[in-house]
């Protein structure tokens, strides 16, 4: 079959559906009510609730650590407050990447070149990966925050031992896992045991695209 | 543009162009129920785009961009593409259609359908008769890319068409 086959082909097939096709006329109106509706059912809600507890957490954590370091900075442990202040840091980061992904959805342009677009749309949705990396940092800070002076001066060689490693073993693992946490491992059974669930499915099909998409966006560069 | 203008002109690009919009919702998607709510979804789209729209493109252009972009994510979401590779067949046209050719149509159909999100594009885009120059606009990628894509694609959907004559 050559080319002038195919076209024939496709243009009669078409022309034969256009005569039974009908477009259901629905009002403007009752099509921005159901985008509105589908765009908010869309919405991941662990991704809001998320984004609600990580505002709540900053915000109200933050408030805290401030204090205590204005008004009683002598008097609390040195390592619950800068394991703290690190951990909310890190929470923060986390919670702007959320608030770029929600206002990048509530501004997406669809005139765009279908690569160009359809690229950006998987960023977002690539951007959970970041997202899980920077939590990840979190780690070590939940081993250190209830460390004091006096654990130190009156700690025995056992406790030392299994505290060094706990700290230790958690940040080897939450480095680790920020530089391994990657498409190319997608596969591997601890990725999808951090990215199970309905983060999931839209992570593995944007591997696939992505992949499908790769030579295009690069021949776009040139 | 005055909000009853945008109106009428958006009634009228839909009713002018319904034909560009059911072969793209009919290139991703496989039953009447997704093909509705896929060309409600692009509807919006376009609607929403009206006040954008760059004289400088052909309607056609931006349509399809629209369109493809719409329907690419749309399929996506609701990821039709496991609902195609499973179908054994694909409705039918019309019985006033012959039998030989409705054949030949619902086979290049059932193998547009087992492409990739970009693939179908293009092909479709082809097949509709664009011009590579036109087809880079849409898809925003170089020309000479869509060269080699289209060689590709139709190669492969020769070899289908082939593989099933031999069966």
């Amino acid at each position: 079959m050559n080319d002038t086959d195919l076209k024939y082909l496709w243009q009669t097939g078409n022309d034969q559906i256009a005569f039974s096709q009908k477009l259901e006329k629905t009002s403007l109106d009752k099509l921005t009510k159901k985008n509105v509706s589908h765009f908010l059912s869309s919405m991941k809600p662990i991704k809001l609730f998320t984004l609600l507890v990580g505002l709540l957490w900053v915000f109200g954590i933050g408030y805290v650590l401030i204090k205590l370091t204005i008004n009683a900075y002598d008097q609390v442990s040195h390592y619950f407050l800068y394991s703290a202040y690190f951990q909310v840091a890190l929470t923060a980061m986390a919670v702007i990447l959320y608030i770029i992904q929600i206002s990048t959805l509530y501004n997406i342009d669809f005139n765009k070149p279908v690569v160009i677009l359809q690229k950006t749309l998987l960023k977002l949705k690539a951007s959970t990966l970041n997202v899980t990396r920077i939590l990840i940092l979190q780690l070590p800070f939940w081993t250190t925050f209830y460390w004091n002076e006096s654990m130190f001066k009156n700690g025995t060689l056992p406790l030392f031992v299994l505290q060094g490693a706990v700290t230790i073993s958690f940040t080897y693992l939450a480095i680790w896992l920020f530089f391994h946490l990657k498409f190319e491992n997608a596969d591997k059974w601890w990725f999808k045991l951090l990215l199970q669930g309905k983060e999931w499915e839209p992570l593995i099909t944007s591997i696939d695209i992505l992949n499908d998409m790769e030579e295009e966006v690069v021949s776009t560069k040139d | 543009m005055a909000n009853h203008n945008l109106h009428q002109t958006f009634h009228e690009i839909i009713e002018q162009h319904k034909g560009l919009l059911f072969k793209v919702v009919r290139t991703y998607c496989e039953n009447e129920e997704d093909r509705q709510d896929l060309i409600q979804e692009i509807r919006i789209q376009i609607w929403k785009s009206l006040p954008k729209y760059n004289a400088n493109f052909a309607m056609t252009t931006w349509l399809y961009r629209i369109s493809i972009n719409v329907s690419i994510s749309y399929y996506r979401k609701n990821s039709i593409r496991h609902q195609y590779a499973k179908a054994e067949t694909l409705p039918t046209v019309t019985d006033a259609f012959p039998n030989d050719l409705q054949e030949k149509f619902n086979l290049l159909e059932k193998f547009i359908a087992e492409l990739n999100e970009m693939d179908k594009a293009l092909i479709m885009l082809y097949l509709e008769d664009k011009s590579y120059i036109e087809i880079s606009e849409i898809m925003g990628i170089s020309i000479s890319n869509v060269g080699t894509k289209m060689g590709r694609i139709k190669e492969k959907l020769k070899k289908r068409f082939l593989n099933h004559k031999e069966n």
